[in-house]
């Protein structure tokens, strides 16, 4: 006897399918998740950053270029997770 | 419940495709514009050295949003963006708050008004960083600080466009729901007067200001 | 196993109540908590007053509570509709609603702690402002309350618009995909908010004279902060109301609940980040108001950098739905 969740059509099921399917899971995880780092890191920067010019706004300047080179590496590992995402969903 | 979704709308068949035009949407901004139009016609008619009512409440309300706009943009193109400034804020805060009367409703509360504005801003923000750093810099912008930053660079401000409108949205509309929900679960006893002073008037002025404030922002950004 | 329809709807609509009222509990706990531990330290500080700031304190927790209520009234709905055509799409849709909820109240609970705290000790410093710290701690919370709002929308919309001839196959995992992308995006933003909130009473207690600036800024940093949750809702608004060729495809349903977690995940980061920004922007605008501007510039190139990684989110996202 079906139950209701085959009622209708099986989910195709194969192995093709599950590779893809956790394809895309991956990338889905990979993405968020590794989203949340650089997020919260370069908002800490602009914290501080904001600290600074508050201190001494003469230096603005040169405090906007530092801080847009420390966010500029921690976004990094944001980058490596957008490339493996992008991986899963079209290369593999 | 089933109300949550009707509109009346006119659908009018172009060369294929369907133009479709909101009514009540249409009918309440109407409303608005006539509003407005009245109040600033009885604010500025008979200026007198000892001014009555109506004309303090439009001065205090110029001043201030001018003075939000020199505050961003500096003295000089305060006075080129001043009276949009003041139009969007004084319309938004109109269109806010017309959800209270009854049987009236917020023109805000449809996604193709505060797009609309929203993408009028992003235009106007745009045109006025092209006009006063020509489009050589202007263009260049968008490779900083890596080159091959030029794709993100330009999803971030369409990213822009897209944050400021729904923000509108899903606060206005959010709160009417709320409103809505809340009506039909205490039989419209005791809590609505409460939600529509919260949700209506006070969320209403807050999100017109925040829209407008970014809108001024925005502009300043493009400009400096 | 033989279970019927209406049984897996009304399974689905229990867990999802519960889970709506389980984590919707947890934001508002913690954030009262820490309006109720700051207000005893302000207390301690200054006694003599302390019937206004326990007053004070009380109309804090009772703003942070909110969030707990929208999850409380999505708990009950769901406990209580009433589903006149039952499907397996229709529990997908409630499940996805609790999970909506429950998420997105977390972080707007949480966030909303902040500002009641810091204003309950901004009175005990400095208690003849009192009235204007009430007045930045309500306006700072109620906006701060506003990705739980989204997330109630969100909620609501599942529950009661008839999505009708959809198929079920796989637009079961849009459903769940467009509940996790709004929950779990609000979380971050609701902090984030909540952060530069606290920040604000905490600036004015220390120059009651930049209340104007302060709470200028405070509001476009809380903002900018929301962008997350937004990009959650937009994502969310999609994955319902676009119309998914059938398919029996595990693939096809998977690529659409991985959008759902990867927008979902991905603005939480940013959210809290771009908080943490707008707060140290805040705090240093009532200590150098004359450079409010040149502050407030810089906390928009931090922000915006800082919210690069929800738009690589987002744009995953739309990828999964729509090249996919």
């Amino acid at each position: 006897m079906d139950s209701i969740l085959y009622k209708e059509e099986k989910m195709a099921i194969e192995g093709v399918e599950i590779v893809k399917a956790a394809a895309f899971i991956g990338a889905g995880l990979a993405m968020g998740l590794g989203a949340i780092g650089p997020g919260v890191g370069e908002g800490m920067v602009a914290a501080k950053a904001c600290e600074a010019i508050g201190r001494n706004p003469k230096e603005a300047g040169l405090l906007t270029r530092t801080m847009l080179v420390g966010q500029a590496v921690s976004e990094s590992t944001g980058i490596y997770s957008l490339v493996i995402a992008l991986l899963l969903l079209f290369v593999v | 419940m089933g109300e949550l979704g009707k509109l009346h709308q006119l659908i009018i068949p172009f060369w294929g495709y369907n133009i479709t035009l909101n009514l009540e949407v249409m009918v309440m901004t109407w409303i608005v514009f006539m509003v407005l139009i009245i109040l600033g016609l009885f604010a500025s008619r008979k200026r007198e050295i000892l001014p009555r009512p109506i004309q303090t409440l439009g001065e205090l309300i110029v001043s201030m949003l001018y003075g939000l706009t020199e505050d961003a943009l500096g003295k000089k193109l305060a006075n080129t963006y001043g009276p949009l400034v003041c139009a969007l804020f004084m319309f938004l805060l109109l269109s806010n708050w017309l959800g209270i009367i009854p049987h009236l409703e917020e023109p805000t509360k449809d996604l193709n008004t505060t797009l609309g504005l929203g993408v009028m801003g992003f235009i106007i923000a745009h045109y006025a960083g092209i006009k006063s750093k020509g489009f050589k810099a202007y263009i260049s912008e968008y490779f900083q600080p890596i080159f091959f930053m030029m794709p993100l660079n330009l999803i971030g401000e369409l990213a822009k466009i897209v944050s400021i409108s729904f923000r509108l949205f899903g606060n206005i509309m959010g709160g009417s729901i709320i409103i809505l929900v809340v009506s039909y679960l205490t039989y419209s006893v005791a809590l609505p007067p409460f939600l529509y002073a919260f949700f209506g008037l006070f969320v209403g002025t807050i999100q017109a200001f925040v829209f407008t404030m970014l809108t001024i922002v925005y502009i300043s950004v493009q400009v400096k | 196993m033989n279970v019927d329809v209406q049984t897996v709807v009304e399974v689905a609509a229990y867990v999802g109540g519960g889970l709506a009222m389980g984590f919707g509990a947890v934001g508002a706990a913690i954030g009262e908590g820490y309006t109720a531990a700051r207000a005893n330290l302000a207390i301690s500080r200054n006694p003599d007053i302390s019937g206004d700031i326990f007053k004070n304190m009380l109309v804090g927790q009772a703003v942070a509570e909110s969030a707990s209520i929208f999850a409380l009234v999505i708990a009950i709905l769901l406990l209580f509709v009433d589903v006149p055509v039952p499907s397996v799409l229709k529990a997908a849709a409630l499940l996805a609603a609790g999970l909506s909820m429950g998420f997105g109240a977390i972080g707007s609970g949480v966030g909303s702690g902040y500002p009641g705290g810091e204003a309950c000790f901004g009175i005990a410093k400095q208690p003849q402002i009192a009235s204007q710290l009430t007045t930045n701690m309500l306006i700072g919370s109620a906006v701060c309350q506003t990705p739980a709002i989204f997330s109630m929308v969100v909620a609501l919309m599942l529950m009661f618009i008839d999505f009708g001839a959809a198929p079920l196959q796989p637009t079961w995992a849009a459903y769940l995909g467009a509940g996790l992308s709004m929950g779990l995006a609000a979380i971050g933003s609701g902090y984030g908010g909540g952060l530069a909130a606290g920040a604000s009473c905490e600036g004015i207690s220390r120059q009651p004279k930049t209340a104007a600036s302060v709470t200028t800024i405070m509001l476009v940093g809380q903002a900018v902060s929301q962008t997350p949750s937004i990009f959650g809702l937009l994502v969310s608004f999609i994955l319902m109301f676009k119309s998914f060729p059938e398919s029996t495809a595990l693939s096809a349903a998977m690529a659409l609940l991985a959008a759902g977690i990867c927008m979902g995940f991905g603005g939480i980061g940013p959210g809290i980040g771009n908080g943490m920004a707008a707060e140290g922007a805040v705090r240093w605008v009532a200590r150098n108001v004359e450079h409010a501007g040149d502050l407030m510039r810089i906390m928009l190139v931090g922000q915006a950098v800082s919210q690069s990684t929800a738009i690589y989110a987002m744009v995953v996202s739309l990828v999964l739905i729509f090249v996919v």
